[in-house]
C-alpha cells in the first residue's frame, strides 16, 4: 500500500481521493448496502413511519462503511442510547459530534486554517459540520475528507433507495394487478 | 483520557458493546466484524516502533491516511485490523499525547495515535529496509519518482513540509549523496527542528526523515511552513469535493465551492427523506420475494440523476407531476412511470390512449432496470386504478 503509492503529494491525495469516491461508487458496495438495506427494512416495523425508515436506511449506511470515517461511526453509535456510557469511555471523542450536547457549539477546532480563514468561510464550514453528522468539531481537512466521504455514501443512498422503492411498487403493483385480472375478467 | 487508556479500555470492551450493538440493530455479523480486531497484524514492531516515535506528525499522517482509505476495501488483505482503527481513530482526538519525545508541533494533535499506526506500518519499513541497504532498493519506487530525486540533488532542503511518504525518504537517504546533504540540510533546517532530531534519531536505524521543500521566493520560518503545510492539505481536500459535487469545477472562491456542496448535501439529504417516505408507504405491502432484480441490478443511469437534474426530476416526479406534466388526467403516479416506460403498450381504454400518446419526459429510468416483465393490457388498466403514493 505504503510503498505502491506514487510519487508527489497530489496524486497520492488524488489516490486517496479515487478511494473515497470510487469506494462508494462500486457495485460492490451497492450491493453489500442493498442487501443491508432490505435487511434493515425487514426490521422495521411496518407502520413505523417514514422517520423508521431513514433511521435504519442511515443505519444500514454507517455499517456499510464499516465504522472507518467519523459521519458513520457517529450515526452507529447514535442509534443506541442505552450503551452511551460504555460508548463514552470506549469512543473517546467521537461523542463530541452529537447534536445533543452543547447547543452552544464553539467554532469548529479548526487548528489555524489561514488561508480559509474568511469569515465566510468558516461559517460555511461550520454549517458543513452540522450537516455531516458527528462531525461538529473537526477540524477543516477532516471536516472536508468526513464531507466528501459523506458525499459519495449519500449519493449510493439515494441511488439504492430509489431502485428499491421504484422495485417494490413496481412488484406491489404487479401483485395487485394480478389481484384484479381476475376481477376484471367478470 | 488518554489515548492509551481509551485505546485500552476499548479492546477490552469492544466485544461487549460490539454484540450489544448487534443485538439492537440486528446487524450481528457485521458489527463482529467491524470492531473485534482481528490482531494478528505488525508482530515485530517493537524496535521500529520506538525509533518511528520520531517520525514528524506529517509523515504519520501521510501513512494514517494513506491506508486508512486503502483498508476500506478488504480488511482481509490489510494487515491493520478495522477495529484497531477503530479504537484509535476513535482515541485519536484525546487531548494530551502519551510522550513526544521530540516535542512535535503542537498543530498536530492527534499525534499519538497517528504515530502509533505508523508503528504498525514500521512493518513496511524494516522490511524495505534490508531491500534498500543492499543497494537495488525498491526500484519501481525509484522510478516512480525520478522528478523528486533528480531534482535538485544538491538541494534538498527541508525548509516545507511536504507530504512524502516514509519508503521515499528512505531510498533518498540510502543514496551516495544521503550523508552529504543530511549535514547540509542539517545547518540549513533552522526551522524544522524536530524534523532534524527525528532525522539524528533515527538515522541509525534507516528510517526515513523528512525532506521539505520550501519553493522559491517563499518564507523558511517553522510557522509559515506549518500553515503552508496546512492549508495545502485543506486546498487539496477541497479540490477533492470539488470534484465530487457536480458543478463545482467552474466555481471560483472557497465560500462559494462550500456553498454549493451544502447544498448538494442538502438536496442528498432531503431525497433520502424523500425516499424513505415513499418506502415507508410501500413497506406494508411488501412482497420480498421478487426483489432479486433489485439485489442484481446496476443502476448507471440513475447516476445521472443525482445533482440538480436529479433534484429537479424528483420533486417533479412526486409533487406535481400528475398535474402539470400530464393534464388532469393522470391521476395516480406511478402510471406514468409505468406507462413511459413500455410506451409501446397500447390499450383500448381512454386512459391507456392518452398514456401513450404522452412524451416520454418523466421517463424514469430506475423502474426500467428491474426487470419488470411488461404489463399486459389488463395490468395496465388495473395500475391506472391503484392509487399509490
Amino acid at each position: 500500500m505504503i510503498s505502491a503509492s506514487s510519487s508527489s503529494a497530489s496524486s497520492s491525495r488524488k489516490k486517496k481521493m479515487k478511494q473515497a469516491e470510487s469506494k462508494w461508487r462500486t457495485a460492490a458496495q451497492e450491493r453489500i448496502y442493498r442487501r443491508r438495506l432490505l435487511e434493515a427494512l425487514r426490521a422495521t416495523a411496518s407502520g413505523a413511519g417514514p422517520r423508521a425508515v431513514k433511521e435504519a436506511a442511515d443505519s444500514a449506511l454507517a455499517l456499510t462503511a464499516r465504522g472507518q470515517s467519523q459521519w458513520s461511526r457517529a450515526i452507529l453509535l447514535g442509534r443506541c442510547r442505552p450503551r452511551r456510557k460504555l460508548l463514552l469511555k470506549a469512543g473517546g471523542k467521537v461523542r463530541r459530534g452529537r447534536r445533543r450536547p452543547r447547543p452552544a457549539a464553539p467554532v469548529p477546532v479548526a487548528a489555524a486554517a489561514p488561508a480559509p480563514a474568511g469569515k465566510k468561510v468558516r461559517d460555511r464550514l461550520r454549517v458543513l459540520g452540522r450537516l455531516v453528522p458527528g462531525c461538529r468539531q473537526l477540524s477543516a481537512p477532516n471536516l472536508l475528507e468526513e464531507a466528501a466521504d459523506y458525499v459519495a455514501a449519500l449519493e449510493m443512498q439515494v441511488k439504492a433507495m430509489r431502485a428499491l422503492a421504484d422495485a417494490l411498487s413496481a412488484a406491489s403493483l404487479n401483485a395487485a394487478a394480478a389481484g384484479e385480472a381476475e376481477s376484471n375478467v367478470v | 483520557m488518554g489515548p492509551a487508556r481509551s485505546s485500552g479500555v476499548g479492546s477490552g470492551n469492544s466485544g461487549a458493546y460490539a454484540t450489544e450493538i448487534a443485538e439492537s440493530l440486528r446487524f450481528e455479523e457485521e458489527i463482529h466484524s467491524i470492531v473485534h480486531p482481528g490482531l494478528d497484524s505488525p508482530p515485530a514492531a517493537g524496535g521500529s516502533f520506538t525509533a518511528l516515535l520520531g517520525l514528524p506528525a506529517n509523515q504519520a499522517v501521510e501513512l494514517l491516511h494513506e491506508t486508512g482509505p486503502s483498508e476500506a476495501p478488504g480488511s482481509a488483505a490489510a494487515p491493520s485490523p478495522t477495529g484497531e482503527l477503530w479504537r484509535l481513530r476513535l482515541g485519536e482526538h484525546a487531548a494530551g499525547p502519551l510522550h513526544l519525545p521530540l516535542g512535535c508541533s503542537p498543530t498536530f494533535p492527534s499525534n499519538v495515535a497517528l504515530v502509533e499506526r505508523a508503528a504498525r506500518f514500521s512493518v513496511f519499513a524494516a522490511e524495505d529496509s534490508p531491500a534498500l541497504s543492499s543497494g537495488g532498493g525498491p526500484s519501481p519506487r525509484l522510478k516512480a519518482e525520478p522528478p523528486d530525486s533528480d531534482s535538485p540533488p544538491t538541494l534538498l532542503i527541508p525548509a516545507e513540509k511536504t507530504q512524502r511518504l516514509a519508503k521515499r525518504k528512505e531510498c533518498e537517504k540510502s543514496k551516495a549523496k544521503g550523508p552529504a546533504k543530511k549535514s547540509k540540510s542539517a545547518e540549513e533546517n533552522t526551522a524544522a527542528a524536530a524534523k532534524e532530531t527525528a532525522a539524528e534519531n533515527t538515522d541509525g536505524e534507516k528510517l526515513p526523515y523528512v525532506h521539505v521543500r520550501a519553493r522559491r521566493g517563499q518564507a523558511t520560518d517553522s510557522h509559515s511552513l506549518a500553515e503552508r503545510a496546512r492549508r495545502e492539505k485543506i486546498n487539496a481536500r477541497m479540490k477533492l469535493l470539488q470534484e465530487l459535487v457536480p458543478g463545482c469545477s467552474k466555481i471560483t472562491g472557497t465560500a462559494l465551492v462550500l456553498d454549493e456542496i451544502i447544498n448538494h448535501v442538502q438536496s442528498l439529504q432531503r431525497q433520502v427523506e424523500f425516499l424513505s417516505m415513499r418506502l415507508a408507504a410501500v413497506n406494508p405491502r411488501i412482497d420480498f420475494g421478487g426483489l432479486d432484480s433489485f439485489l442484481s441490478a446496476e443502476c448507471g443511469p440513475l447516476a445521472t440523476a443525482n445533482g440538480r437534474g436529479g433534484v429537479a426530476l424528483d420533486p417533479a416526479l412526486w409533487s406535481s407531476h400528475p398535474v402539470t406534466a400530464n393534464g388532469a388526467r393522470w391521476l395516480p403516479q406511478p402510471q406514468i412511470r409505468h406507462v413511459d416506460v413500455w410506451p409501446t403498450q397500447q390499450s383500448s381504454t381512454a386512459w391507456t390512449r392518452d398514456g401513450a400518446a404522452h412524451p416520454h419526459a418523466l421517463l424514469n429510468p430506475g423502474a426500467a432496470l428491474f426487470g419488470y416483465d411488461p404489463a399486459s393490457s389488463v395490468s395496465l388498466n388495473s395500475n391506472q386504478l391503484k392509487t399509490e403514493l
